[in-house]
C-alpha cells in the first residue's frame, strides 16, 4: 500500500525530469530544489496570507512555472545541444536554491497545513493516514492530467513532435524555442505540484530536494528518457521496491535500493523499459 | 617574435612562485599554513576533476566521494591494523580508484550522462552508508585519524603537500600533452571522428575517469591524516560543488584554471567564513555567471589578453 502510494509520487516528481530529457534534452539536476520550493510557496501562501490550502497550492504551481519560464530564458537555453553545460548549469543551480531556500526559510522543516488529519481503517488493525492516501491520490491525478495533456492536446502534440525530432518540427512551423520555453515552465511547475502535494505529509528542509532527483533518475532511467508511462512504471516498481526492501531489510537504507536497481538497469537493460536513451 | 623576453618572463615568474611557495612557512603564521595546505588539497581535487571535465567532456559528480572514500579506506586500515600511514594511503588511494574503474566501465558504454546520474547516486549512497555504519566510521560524530608524522608540524605537512601536488600538477600536464592526452580531447571533441581514426573511445573515458579517481582518493587520504578528524561531509555534494565551481571559474579544460581557482576561492571563503555561512551562495551566483557568459573561465580571460602562463 504505501509503495504503491511512494510509486504514485515517484512517478509525479519523475514526470519533469523526463519531459525536459525528452524535449530538451536536457537532465536537470535542480528538479528536486524546485519540488521544495513549491513546498515552501504553498507553506507560506497557505500559513503566512492565511490563503486555502488548496488555493495556495494553484498560486505556488503558478509562480513556479514563472520562475521555470525564467530560468529556461536566462540559463538553460544557451547550453541546447551541449550536455555537459546544461548538467553542470543546473547542478550549481540545484545548489544555489539550496542555499537561497536555507537563507530564507531557515533550516527547520516546515508543514503546510493537512488537508486532512484523519486515518482509515482497513480490515483488522491496518491504519493509513488519510493525508498520505491525499497525496498519492492526488498526485496519480496530477500524473494522469499531464498525461492526457502530453498524449490528447495539440499542445502536447506539438511538445513529441519537438521531442522526436526539432528539425521537423520547426519544418512544420512549430516554434521549438517557445515549445521548450514552456515545456521547463511546465516541468518546474510539475515539481512545485509534487511539493505542494507531499509537504503536508513529508516536511521539507532546504536539503530535501536532493533524494527526489535521485529517485527521479531512478526512475527516468528506468523508465526510459523521455517516456511518460515510462515514469508510472518505474515510479510504481521503485515505490514497491523501496517499501520492500524496507521492511524485509533495513529502513536507513531505503535510497540504497533505488541505487541497486539503477545499477541493475544499466547492467540488463539500458534503454529503460519503453526502450528509450539519450 | 617576443618569444625570447616572453620566455624569460615565464620561467622568472615560475622561479618567482615557486620561491614564495618554498618559503611560505618561513613567514606565514600556523592559520596561514593551514590555508594553503587546505588550498594544495582543493588544488589536487579540481586538477584531476578537470581532467575528466576539461579533457574529455563528462562530469562525474563522485569527486568528492572518492576522496572520502580514499580518507576513510586509509584511516580504517592505519586504525585496525596499525598499518604504516604511508601503505595505508596508498591502499586507500587504489581502493578509490578501482571503484572508479569499475563504475566507468558500467556507465561510460552508455555515455556521459549516465556517468553523470550513476555518480551523483554513488556520492549520495556513499555519504548515507558512512553516516549508517556508525560502528566502523563513527557517523556524523566524526573519525579520529593518526597523522602522518609523529611530531605534528603543520610545515612538514605543508612541504608534503606542496611536492604531491606539484608531482600530480606536472604530470597531469605531461599527460595532457602527450599522444594520450590528444586522444583524450579528440573523444571530447568529436566522439565519431575519434573512432574512427582508431581510438578506443570508451577505453579512453575510462581511463580519464579512473586516472581522476585515484588522484582523488590520494587527495582524500593525504586530507583525512593532516586534518585528523573525517566526517561524511568531506563526500558531500557541497563539496563536490566547491571542486567544481573552483574549477568552472578558474577554468574549465586549461592546467592553470583549476589551481588558481581552487586557491583563490579557498581564501576568498575563509574571508566570507566571518561574515556567515554564505560562500556557497556566492560561489554559486558567480560560477553560474561565468559558465553562462565566460565559459573558459578566469584562465580564457586571461588567454584573450595573451597572457599564457604555461
Amino acid at each position: 500500500m504505501n509503495g504503491l502510494v511512494m510509486g504514485a509520487i515517484y512517478a509525479l516528481s519523475a514526470a519533469g525530469v523526463s519531459l525536459v530529457a525528452g524535449v530538451m534534452r536536457v537532465i536537470n539536476f535542480s528538479h528536486g530544489e524546485f519540488y521544495i520550493l513549491g513546498a515552501y510557496f504553498s507553506y507560506y501562501f497557505s500559513v503566512s496570507l492565511g490563503l486555502n490550502p488548496v488555493l495556495a497550492a494553484v498560486v505556488a504551481m503558478g509562480f513556479l512555472f514563472l520562475i521555470g519560464l525564467f530560468i529556461e530564458r536566462t540559463l538553460i537555453r544557451s547550453t541546447y545541444g551541449q550536455p555537459m553545460q546544461s548538467m553542470i548549469i543546473t547542478f550549481i543551480l540545484s545548489i544555489v536554491l539550496q542555499n537561497i531556500a536555507l537563507i530564507s526559510f531557515g533550516p527547520y522543516p516546515k508543514k503546510p497545513p493537512a488537508f486532512s488529519e484523519d486515518s482509515v481503517h482497513f480490515i483488522g488493525d491496518f491504519n493509513y493516514g488519510i493525508q498520505r492516501l491525499i497525496a498519492g491520490s492526488s498526485s496519480l491525478f496530477l500524473f494522469c492530467l499531464f498525461y492526457l495533456f502530453i498524449k490528447k492536446t495539440r499542445f502536447g502534440l506539438k511538445i513529441r513532435a519537438v521531442a522526436q525530432d526539432p528539425q521537423m518540427a520547426e519544418a512544420v512551423g512549430i516554434h521549438s524555442k517557445r515549445i521548450r520555453l514552456v515545456s521547463f515552465g511546465l516541468a518546474v511547475a510539475l515539481a512545485g505540484a509534487a511539493g505542494v502535494v507531499l509537504s503536508p505529509t513529508f516536511p521539507v528542509v532546504p536539503t530535501s530536494g536532493e533524494p527526489l532527483t535521485l529517485s527521479a533518475f531512478v526512475v527516468i532511467v528506468f523508465g526510459g528518457m523521455g517516456s511518460i508511462r515510462g515514469c508510472l512504471m518505474g515510479g510504481l516498481l521503485l515505490g514497491l521496491a523501496e517499501n520492500f526492501g524496507s521492511a524485509y531489510i533495513s529502513t536507513m537504507y531505503s535510497q540504497v535500493f533505488g541505487f541497486i536497481l539503477l545499477i541493475g538497469i544499466i547492467l540488463f537493460r539500458p534503454t529503460g523499459i519503453y526502450g528509450n536513451k539519450i | 617574435m617576443a618569444t625570447k623576453s616572453k620566455r624569460s618572463i615565464k620561467w622568472l615568474i615560475g622561479i618567482s612562485i615557486a620561491l614564495a611557495a618554498l618559503l611560505l612557512p618561513k613567514f606565514a603564521s600556523d592559520y596561514g599554513i593551514h590555508i594553503a595546505i587546505i588550498s594544495l588539497f582543493y588544488v589536487l581535487m579540481s586538477s584531476s576533476w578537470n581532467l575528466v571535465a576539461g579533457f574529455t567532456g563528462q562530469v562525474s559528480f563522485a569527486h568528492a566521494a572518492f576522496a572520502a572514500i580514499g580518507a576513510y579506506a586509509s584511516s580504517l586500515m592505519a586504525i585496525h591494523y596499525n598499518l604504516p600511514i604511508p601503505l595505508t594511503i596508498v591502499f586507500g588511494t587504489c581502493i578509490a580508484g578501482t571503484l572508479g574503474h569499475v563504475l566507468g566501465r558500467l556507465c561510460l558504454p552508455l555515455g556521459g550522462t549516465y556517468l553523470s546520474l550513476v555518480t551523483l547516486s554513488f556520492a549520495e549512497i556513499l555519504r548515507i552508508v558512512i553516516t549508517n555504519e556508525d560502528q566502523w566510521t563513527r557517523g556524523t560524530m566524526g573519525l579520529q585519524v593518526p597523522g602522518i608524522f609523529r611530531d605534528y608540524s603543520k610545515t612538514k605537512y605543508y612541504l608534503l603537500f606542496l611536492a604531491i601536488t606539484v608531482f600530480a600538477v606536472l604530470g597531469l600536464n605531461l599527460l595532457i600533452r602527450s599522444r594520450m592526452g590528444l586522444r583524450f580531447r579528440a573523444v571530447m571533441d568529436d566522439e565519431i571522428a575519434a573512432a574512427s581514426v582508431g581510438v578506443h573511445t570508451t577505453n579512453i573515458r575510462v581511463l580519464a575517469f579512473t586516472l581522476s579517481s585515484l588522484i582523488a582518493g590520494l587527495a582524500g587520504a593525504l586530507y583525512g591524516h593532516y586534518a585528523m578528524l573525517i566526517s561524511p561531509d568531506i563526500g558531500s555534494l557541497a563539496q563536490m560543488f566547491l571542486i567544481l565551481a573552483m574549477t568552472m571559474i578558474g577554468g574549465l579544460g586549461s592546467i592553470e584554471g583549476p589551481i588558481f581557482g581552487a586557491i583563490l576561492l579557498e581564501v576568498l571563503s575563509e574571508q566570507i567564513r566571518s561574515f556567515g555561512e554564505y560562500h556557497l551562495l556566492v560561489f554559486g551566483v558567480i560560477s553560474l555567471l561565468i559558465v553562462r557568459f565566460a565559459p573558459q573561465g578566469l584562465a580564457g580571460l586571461l588567454r584573450r589578453q595573451r597572457w599564457k602562463l604555461f
